[in-house]
């Protein structure tokens, strides 16, 4: 580019930070509507039964009470990729927290007593809590009419019961392989059910008006065009009769995707004669009722050349989906195909199963699949390294990925900074320099690990740019600001293109009525896909300004440049019109200038269903090395993370504090996914701790010293170069930490969390075979 | 059963008639539209819905309406005084201390009440006593940043573009320092 950049690469403050630092914002459930009903759930107590009786009747009769509906009164079924989820219990029951009714009623108290006075007759089925015992042969399908329903077309059932995915990578001939390599690790790894706990719990709102036909949903959903196809596909309704506003969104790396609260805000809405009804869940209903991240359970077999040279990886994940499938098929593709880790390997074969269990339904969770398989394979990498009498560092270049590396996946690689951020990383922590620290009863110890993450594709972002005759730009995207800062980064793209002030750019509200399509704001996609379709909007404004203002000027157009919020010719500066004026002048007081653009990333081949396989299976890939140092105090088990160092290839950072941002906020939840998160889940499948008491978030003196570090390694087809960040932030973060208790203690943990009880075991269990 | 109760709210009195066993989350945000405190765990180890009764910090979601008659109540609504920020705020914008915003509500009125009765604390001590509020997006430094720039006075009210220091403030602190204190803990 022969400009100089304004806007772009610059540390701009986040143009939603008044809003929010004085309380004024509107989050989903301080949304209070006139008229409206408050809405309340039954949740199943059952993790897997027959329904055979349900009874509104004393529910119905309380003073108060304006509905109460059931899975008869909303006979309909969603899901993304498969359409196996009722918006209430049809018939059976398949865990602990699905809900089985709802109430509407004047306040929430009545809509809650209403709620326990619904009886509900249940017989037991077998309850199936370990993914790998509910696919052996015999179990009972946790859903007997998966056959029957709806399925996207990349979906491949596995042979065994309740299995809803089964991802396949076939590439080389991994037997050879390992008959050609000097050592061989084999081992299983674990990784427990979290959850992502943003800290605003769900909510929704709904209304329905039946002289329009229209049904409204008011509902903090980080893809609300794709929740409203969901829904129109489920009432079988026309697009056009539904719309989606969205309120400000407190968090959600991932959890508010799909539909929660929607659904049961939608089937008390028919029942309400219009009113509208909102449908909160406090803490505990989030926990159970919403959205986990996968446990994961994963084989992982490598063999290697005596010098370190990868020949073979072989995987088996069983993704552990809950009882609805969700984003499970995706979670399993995305998350085993580049499981094996960003390296050359000739041989490689990776099986992915997405399993039924009776179970709190597993979804997309930041990190999408990385972090399971970044804690298997990158452990192991070290492992293979302390065995061959190797630096884990060397191991790692020896294979790691380059510029135009051929992948495992078919795929040629190009942007790949990755051994920067290996090398930044490392350097940053000091790693390979021993400690000062000599204290009898803890050690300190240092690791790393590396991730690559591929985005979701193909995908499409439209936009809308407007500029009025004041020179206020009006900017539609329909991008959701979750927190991560995406209207700051749009308004900048905005102003940079039509050079105009940061503060002339408003980021208009979502609202499907409004804004044009966008696929969804997950997957780290939003600065690379929409930011490209702001950027071909606001030219496209940009153009129709500069040819109105032409003859204004009286030169031509190829001589007119903008500056300031002006359009002048370039040899006579002093010549010039604000860029309001021109709109003015052409359009009138009232005019707007409006630009559009979209923005599809095609990708080549589809997916090869048999071997995993395609050209082109991302729009681009984001890299990134961690490195962590931790101490362990031997009596307790007790890990803490004294410093780490983060970084992160991101083409090129738009807005290097909001980048940091991202890295700080994602090591900090890695931090909490390796030492402490768990959902615990009983026998009965019943989530023992769901609250903040129990289940415990990083705090403030949880943090280590940290070393955000951008690496900009340019993406061809970004905007200005840039990629995505907000996923991989916590993806690398509990192999790093994995890997340098390991260095501390010289014994391998193998299961997540690394909390003082598992530590302590593992230093106890060696103890003993010691002596 | 109903009750009639008065509560001064940001130095403005209110007249209002709730159930007695409404908690004082629940009467600012419900009763009185004054959403700004929020709602993350209702049992009182988020501080999100963090107010300021008679100086001290609480959590409203903990505390009986009923029993802060008489009290003077101080939430985020009542911080700005005649258009202009409060030094808190200003600092988290400047400095970038929030991302979703939920919890922000609760960290500066925390952080708040720490000055108010400590102006200088030191970098452990606004660590420790910021700890009772939680955030999952920020990863904390940023807060703890925003904190330390009001009690340095780095803050500036016409600023527009923020001096790069790479975390600096809390990055100073010594990796070691806290292992090296106690073994076991």
């Amino acid at each position: 580019m022969s400009e100089e950049l304004t806007v772009i690469g610059k540390p701009v403050t986040r143009v939603d930070a008044y809003e929010k630092v004085t309380g004024q914002i509107v989050y989903g459930y301080d949304l209070t509507l006139p008229n409206m009903l408050y809405g309340k759930a039954l949740f199943s107590p059952k993790a897997h039964a027959k329904i055979k009786k349900i009874d509104i009747s004393k529910a119905k009769a309380l003073p108060g009470v304006v509905a109460v509906v059931t899975g008869a009164d909303a006979p309909w079924t969603h899901g993304e990729a498969v359409k196996d989820k009722p918006f209430l219990a049809h018939g059976k029951v398949r865990y602990i927290g699905e809900p089985v009714a709802a109430v509407a009623a004047e306040d929430e108290d009545t809509a809650q007593a209403a709620v326990k006075l619904i009886e509900v007759e249940y017989e037991d089925l077998p309850v199936y809590i370990d993914p790998e015992e509910a696919c052996k042969p015999g179990c009972v399908e946790i859903h007997e009419d998966y056959d029957g329903y709806r399925k996207a077309p990349f979906m491949v059932r596995g042979a065994a019961p309740n299995i809803n995915e089964h991802f396949k990578l076939r590439t080389g001939d991994v037997a050879k392989g390992f008959a050609e390599s000097d050592l061989i690790l084999d081992e299983k790894y674990y990784v427990p059910i979290i959850q992502h706990a943003a800290m605003e719990p769900h909510s929704a709102h709904a209304q329905w008006d039946k002289e329009s036909g229209r049904l409204t949903i008011w509902v903090a959903n980080d893809a609300p065009f794709r929740a409203l196809h969901e829904i129109s596909e489920a009432l079988a309704m026309d697009k056009e009769k539904i719309r989606f506003i969205n309120p400000a969104q407190g968090g959600g790396f991932g959890s508010k995707g799909g539909l929660k609260c929607e659904p049961i805000a939608v089937a008390l809405a028919f029942q309400t004669g219009g009113r509208p009804v909102r449908v909160k869940f406090n803490r505990e209903e989030t926990f159970i009722s919403t959205l986990t991240r996968h446990a994961a359970t994963v084989y992982c077999k490598s063999g290697v050349k005596k010098d370190g040279t990868l020949v073979a990886r072989e995987m088996t994940i069983y993704w552990d989906a809950g009882a609805y499938a969700e984003k499970s098929p995706t979670v399993c593709i995305r998350g085993s195909l580049p499981a094996p880790g960003p390296y050359r390997i000739p041989h490689v074969k990776v099986d992915g199963y997405a399993v039924y269990t009776n179970k709190p339904v597993a979804g997309s969770y930041r990190g999408y699949g990385i972090p399971q398989g970044a804690w298997a394979g990158e452990q192991q990498m070290d492992e293979l390294a302390i065995k061959l009498g190797m630096d884990p560092i060397d191991i790692r270049m020896k294979n790691i990925f380059v510029e135009g590396d051929m992948s495992y996946w078919g795929e040629q690689l190009h942007a790949v900074g990755l051994k920067e951020t290996l090398i930044k990383a490392t350097e940053a922590i000091e790693y390979g320099k021993k400690s000062p620290i000599n204290k009898p009863g803890l050690k300190i110890g240092k690791g790393f690990a590396c991730i690559q993450k591929p985005t979701r594709s193909p995908t499409t972002s439209n936009a809308g740019v407007t500029v009025n005759a004041q020179g206020e730009v009006t900017v539609f995207a329909g991008t959701v600001e979750i927190g991560q800062g995406c209207n700051t980064i749009l308004s900048q793209v905005a102003a940079e293109e039509l050079k105009v002030p940061m503060d002339k750019v408003i980021m208009h509200q979502l609202d499907t009525d409004v804004i044009p399509y966008d696929a969804s704001t997950t997957s780290s996609r939003s600065t690379y896909h929409m930011g490209n379709a702001v950027r071909s909007a606001s030219i496209h404004a940009r153009e129709q300004i500069m040819e109105a203002a032409a003859p204004m000027l009286e030169v031509g157009v190829q001589e007119l440049a903008l500056g300031d919020g002006k359009v002048f010719a370039k040899d006579q500066p002093q010549q010039s019109l604000p860029i309001g004026e021109v709109v003015k002048r052409k359009l009138g007081i009232n005019g707007v200038v409006r630009g559009e653009a979209s923005y599809t990333y095609e990708i080549g081949k589809d997916l090869d269903l048999e071997t995993g396989h395609s050209d082109h299976a991302s729009a681009f890939y984001m890299y990134a090395t961690q490195a962590a140092e931790v101490s362990v105090d031997e009596e307790s088990g007790r890990v803490r993370v004294l410093r780490m160092s983060a970084a992160h290839d991101v083409g090129k950072a738009i807005n290097p504090l909001n980048c940091e941002a991202q890295i700080e906020g994602g090591v900090v939840m890695g931090i909490g996914s390796a030492i402490h998160e768990e959902l615990i889940i009983d026998a009965t499948g019943k989530v023992r701790n769901p609250s903040f008491l129990d289940y415990h978030l990083v705090t403030s003196l949880d943090c280590p010293q940290l070393i955000p570090i951008i690496v900009e390694c340019h993406e061809p087809e970004g905007p200005y170069g840039a990629k995505g960040l907000g996923e991989p932030g916590l993806a690398p973060t509990p192999a790093a930490i994995g890997n340098a208790v390991a260095d501390a203690i010289g014994i391998r943990i193998y299961d997540l969390p690394l909390k003082p009880e598992n530590v302590f075991w593992a230093l106890q269990k060696n103890k003993k075979s010691a002596a | 059963m109903k009750k009639q109760l008065n509560l001064n709210v940001n130095g403005q009195d209110y007249e209002v008639e709730v159930e007695a066993n409404r908690l004082l989350l629940q009467v600012l945000r419900d009763t009185l539209d004054l959403t700004g405190t929020k709602e993350g765990c209702s049992i009182g180890v988020c501080g999100a819905c963090s107010v300021i009764l008679d100086g001290r910090l609480v959590s409203s979601c903990l505390t009986l309406a009923a029993g802060c008659e008489g009290k003077k109540i101080e939430t985020i609504e009542g911080l700005a005084k005649d258009g202009k920020l409060h030094p808190l705020q200003q600092a988290f914008i400047e400095y970038g201390g929030f991302q979703c915003g939920i919890c922000t509500p609760g960290q500066i009125m925390a952080a708040k009440s720490l000055l108010d009765e400590n102006p200088k604390p030191s970098e452990e001590e606004v660590k420790e006593w910021m700890s009772g509020n939680l955030c999952r997006c920020t990863g904390y430094y940023k807060i703890l940043e925003s904190v330390m720039a009001v009690v340095d006075g780095k803050t500036d009210p016409n600023y527009a573009f923020r001096k790069r220091e790479t975390t600096a403030k809390i990055q100073s602190l010594d990796v070691y320092k806290s292992v090296a204190k106690t073994s076991s803990d």
